[in-house]
């Protein structure tokens, strides 16, 4: 009873015929406990979960600079909200001299800035993890880059009035819990809040931002991972405390000493996440492939949060050797680099291929990521083992 | 006589076991089902492979959010029994194949 008054209420939200009907799918599988996906603008995605959506992008995709935005990877934790951008507005509370709410044109005013920059789950390579931790089982595809464009938000900051000495911004998205689940809000600290490559981004590779992705407005914290860069932004909050709901503590915080896996953490140990570490993922052939006995070109990802990506390594003997791959040409903070290999296998057989990346403050990927209890920053150098074959 | 009693008895043990684990399955299915639809398919949590303590602590996690659990043991023994660390991981599912494949189904009845 309780449900299907739920999935009633979802469905008069809903403005056009297309999310009427996706509405109606979704009531249903509420309803009946089944699940129909409908991903109305994405390309075939692995999917994780159907309720709400969290889609992974195949790496074969990640071939080029900019991953485009139907293929763009999606991690919801809270029903997806519906915003409509002629009733949006944007309320800004706390330490400001002028508490006022602003529109979309209002944001539009203000200087447009765009910014390259790799937004990756937390929980990214999860699903790599031994023992295996609860939460969706990423695997290497919790990725994109992408080129965002919006007002600075410390622009948006300084319109209001804001006191730049206060230590954290909360901001908090359109989408809400279900039952008692607690709503996403995240706090970060102002000298990340003023840094001028933070947006409140109203375009996603110049297009404006899908519904599935935080439309009309969603955060941009380059360098940082995907947990702080929230969706569908309606409230921004200025304090000198953060907030303290589940999804700052305990949720996405990391030990600041290594427990032993499989272990719990002290509570104490556990610090905020603020950044994502070095690392490169294989993209162009995938674990237990069959490739011919030829010439092949072998293609990845690197990335290493504020820092830039120096050197990419790859290893086809199981890291007997290494070599240089080729990067590509952005030597950009914020934004991944494309890496090529040109690999001539000798003979038929079992190879196990690896990737190791190295950022500009001298980081190398390690051979072993650090085991957490929520799964979380896995950065281990990338492996895969392909069979070798003589074609036909 | 005694062997042929004995013979009996364990037959009478095991299938007492099998049918226990098949009504724990049907009735873990039937909990499941109930617990964790309101907030997310069941393939979040069929996806996941964990010890009866990790199923454990996920349970008890989703009942301070609001789950309507209404028998706690059954599901935490339903879920480590089916989906245990050691069961291997389901196979990868694209988006628009499970679609195709679901709206498939009625109409071939």
């Amino acid at each position: 009873m309780h449900r299907r008054k739920n999935a009633a209420r979802a469905v008069d939200g809903f403005s056009n015929r297309r999310e009427l009907l996706a509405g109606i799918v979704a009531a249903t599988a509420v309803a009946t406990g089944q699940d129909l996906i409908t991903t109305p603008g994405k390309r075939p995605l692995i999917l994780h979960n159907d309720r709400p959506e969290d889609l992974e992008t195949p790496p074969s995709y990640f071939t080029t600079w900019l991953t485009p935005n139907d293929v763009f990877f999606v991690r919801q934790h809270l029903p997806r909200p519906t915003v409509a951008e002629a009733t949006y507005r944007l309320a800004i509370d706390g330490k400001v001299s002028k508490q006022i709410e602003l529109t979309t044109a209002d944001l539009r005013k203000l200087p447009q800035q765009t910014v390259a920059a790799t937004l990756e789950c937390t929980g990214n390579g999860r699903g790599l993890y031994r023992p295996r931790v609860a939460g969706v089982q990423w695997m290497r595809g919790a990725i994109g880059n992408a080129e965002w464009t919006g007002p600075r938000l410390s622009d948006v900051l300084k319109l209001v009035g804001a006191d730049l000495n206060a230590a954290y911004v909360t901001v908090n998205g359109a989408d809400t819990g279900v039952a008692k689940t607690p709503d996403f809000i995240r706090s970060f600290p102002m000298r990340k809040a003023l840094h001028p490559a933070t947006l409140l981004a109203l375009q996603m590779n110049r297009e404006p931002i899908p519904d599935m992705h935080g439309f009309p407005v969603r955060l941009v914290v380059p360098g940082w991972d995907g947990t702080s860069w929230v969706k569908w932004v309606t409230n921004l909050s200025v304090a000198n405390d953060p907030n303290t709901g589940f999804f700052m503590n305990p949720g996405y915080r990391f030990p600041k000493h290594a427990v032993p896996p499989g272990g719990a953490a002290n509570p104490a140990d556990l610090e905020i996440i603020e950044g994502m570490p070095v690392k490169s993922s294989i993209a162009s052939v995938a674990d237990q492939d069959h490739i011919p006995l030829a010439p092949t070109l072998l293609r990845g990802i690197a990335w290493a949060g504020e820092q830039r990506i120096t050197r990419v390594e790859i290893s086809t003997d199981a890291g007997r050797s290494w070599h240089n791959a080729e990067l590509s040409p952005q030597d950009l903070p914020f934004a991944w680099r494309l890496w090529t290999f040109k690999w001539t296998p000798l003979q038929e057989g079992y190879y196990t291929i690896m990737s190791r990346a190295t950022d500009s403050a001298g980081n190398i990927q390690p051979i072993v990521a650090t085991w957490n209890p929520s799964g979380y920053l896995y950065n281990a150098i990338d492996r895969v083992g392909v069979n070798v074959e003589k074609t036909a | 006589m005694k062997r042929i009693i004995s013979f009996f008895g364990i037959a009478l043990l095991v299938t007492c076991a099998l049918a226990q684990d098949t009504q724990l399955a049907e009735r873990g299915k039937q909990e499941e089902q109930h617990s964790c639809v309101q907030c997310h398919s069941l393939r979040l949590v069929d996806s996941q492979r964990l010890s009866k303590a990790g199923w454990e602590k996920e349970v008890n996690k989703m009942i301070g959010w609001g789950a309507p659990v209404s028998d706690r043991q059954l599901l935490v023994d339903y879920l480590s029994q089916q989906y245990s660390a050691d069961k291997p991981q389901p196979p990868v599912e694209f988006t628009q194949t499970t679609a195709k494949q679901k709206s498939a189904t009625p109409s071939s009845k």
